[in-house]
């Protein structure tokens, strides 16, 4: 157990302070936008912090310093694309802004405004789809990183797992949104601390000399070069942009809290200054990586890299990190680093339950409702669906997420997975915002093919990541395009375009 | 090699740096936000 008895009081007075401040959310849920998109009403500062706190988790650091480890600093291409892109779409106001003006609560909301009933409920079902395999690894992995730092027996990972999971659970289920902001507040402070911290650790014990020497030495120009690194190249960095384009703003987390905003401005300022933010939550655990490499990496070459050794045992790269911060940092820093590391999983986790329950509640199950001829549910009978709906997201995530193991490296596969939908919502997005030739026929297709492009060459062509990423894009837009043609454009009337409460 | 190792120590600095600054910017003003949101979420529960 690498664990003090001041480490385990620091992650308990966490976890206890926590799930009490998220708990006090439920109080000030009244209807269904409190819950699914805190009313509206959230300001920069804190519209940045419940930004930052989604889309940065343990799962996050983990694959990142995977990335570092196998590809050396040829890996940050990817992390500043990310937070390029994202300040390029603050600034520019693509797409957030005009679905901010709509006040959606979900993104398949849109496809029944632009397109049809009928493609809003299967976009709906994808996107769930996508999403929650996507999240799926999440707690493995998460647990992994647990195991590791804490020294935590391995048999004992899926209770102490299942338990983070509930406690999470908890305050999602009551407190909806609200619950979810408040507590990523917290989360987002001491996870920002904890990975500064483990930053200067990592260069400080790892020596700035030592790390450029051994990329150097082990990869050469690939460790630097990204368009030479025979993993990443132009296809690679031309797929990334595509997809981070469609992450910052057609994913339903990231796109939740700019619908969550006071205004359209506030939206494209959370997500401008959220994209520096993004840098960060890239490079920096790609440099935790890159200094295990160089502390720890002795062991027999695969793919070219040296696998880590640590006290002994040869672990799988992406076990290198948090072994790493096992070996360096002491007690009390060790209990620090875990807080908020957990609160990074628990912001993560809660509001990709909440953001995936509400697609199930909100797109599939109201829409085929409505269908079926039945009547609008009041606010309190929607909030309702939408608990049972993340319980049953919880339940399907306890069984596979605890047992399924991603194939390769896990930062590419949760890009296919989360392409298989993407590519398709982002292309019908964009199409309906800014052609207005585009119609139902090239919106169906544009989703059919974007999800056969990642599916069929990915699992049973077993094509690279970026071909198949690249072939995603190129065929929903293909799909749009043809099918747009073909049919019958879709004329939408301005007062149309508004949802409800 | 040189250029791109040159590249990547910049962009680590920005990256560390504007993460450390924005993290400390939002912990403090983010308070004011956020009670400025609970009163928002009471005005529209009353009415």
């Amino acid at each position: 157990m690498n664990f003090t008895v001041l480490d385990w009081a620091i992650v308990g007075l966490y976890l206890a302070a926590s799930v009490s401040v998220g708990l006090l959310g439920k109080r000030y849920v009244g209807k269904l936008s409190h819950y699914l998109v805190a009313g509206r009403e959230l300001g920069l500062y804190v519209g940045i912090a419940t930004l930052a706190a989604t889309e940065i988790g343990t799962i996050t650091f983990m694959y990142n310093a995977e990335l570092g480890y196998k590809y050396g600093f040829a890996a940050f291409a990817a992390a500043m694309i990310s937070g390029l892109v994202m300040i390029v779409v603050g600034r520019t106001g693509f797409v957030i802004r005009r679905f901010r003006e709509l006040k959606l609560m979900t993104v398949p909301e849109y496809f029944e405004i632009k397109y049809s009933r009928g493609l809003r409920i299967v976009t709906g079902i994808l996107v769930a789809l996508g999403g929650i395999l996507n999240m799926g690894v999440f707690l493995k992995i998460e647990g992994e990183f647990l195991t590791i730092v804490s020294g935590i027996d391995t048999r004992h990972i899926v209770v102490v797992m299942t338990v983070i999971l509930l406690l999470e659970l908890v305050y999602t289920v009551l407190g909806g949104m609200v619950s979810v902001v408040i507590t990523d507040f917290i989360q987002y402070v001491l996870l920002s601390v904890a990975t500064i911290v483990v930053s200067i650790y990592a260069v400080y014990f790892a020596g700035w000399g030592n790390i450029v020497n051994k990329v150097t030495t082990v990869m050469g120009d690939a460790g630097f070069d990204p368009i030479a690194n025979p993993k990443f190249g132009l296809i690679f960095l031309v797929w990334q942009i595509l997809l981070w384009f469609s992450v910052h703003t057609c994913w339903q987390t990231t796109a939740m809290r700019m619908f969550s905003t006071k205004d359209p401005e506030t939206s494209k300022r959370v997500m401008t200054w959220t994209g520096f933010i993004f840098l960060g939550r890239g490079v920096l655990p790609m440099l935790w990586g890159i200094a295990a490499l160089t502390l720890f990496g002795t062991g027999a070459l695969t793919g070219g890299v040296p696998a880590p050794v640590v006290n002994g045992h040869t672990l799988a790269p992406i076990d290198a990190m948090p072994a790493m911060l096992a070996n360096i940092l002491g007690p009390g820093i060790r209990g620090i680093v875990v807080a908020g590391m957990l609160a990074a999983t628990m912001s993560v986790n809660s509001s990709y339950l909440l953001g995936w329950s509400a697609v199930i509640s909100q797109d599939v199950i109201m829409p085929i409702r409505r269908a079926l001829g039945r009547g609008a549910l009041s606010s309190r009978a929607q909030i309702f669906v939408n608990r049972v709906a993340n319980l049953f997201v919880s339940l399907f995530l306890m069984f596979w997420g605890l047992y399924y193991t991603p194939p390769g490296a896990v930062y590419l596969y949760l890009n296919i997975t989360g392409t298989i939908f993407l590519a398709g919502a982002f292309v019908c997005v964009i199409g309906g915002l800014y052609w207005r030739r585009s119609n139902v026929l090239g919106g169906y297709l544009a989703m059919l093919a974007g999800a056969a492009g990642a599916i069929i060459p990915f699992f049973f062509l077993h094509w690279s990541e970026n071909v198949t990423g690249f072939a995603a894009f190129g065929l929903a837009a293909g799909g749009l395009i043809v099918g747009s043609l073909l049919g019958r454009p879709k004329v939408v009337a301005t007062e149309q375009l508004a949802s409800t409460d | 090699m040189n250029l791109w190792l040159w590249f990547w120590t910049i962009s680590l600095v920005v990256a560390g740096t504007s993460f450390a600054f924005i993290t400390v910017v939002v912990t403090i003003k983010g308070a004011s936000d956020l009670k400025n949101w609970f009163s928002s979420l009471q005005r529209q529960n009353r009415e």
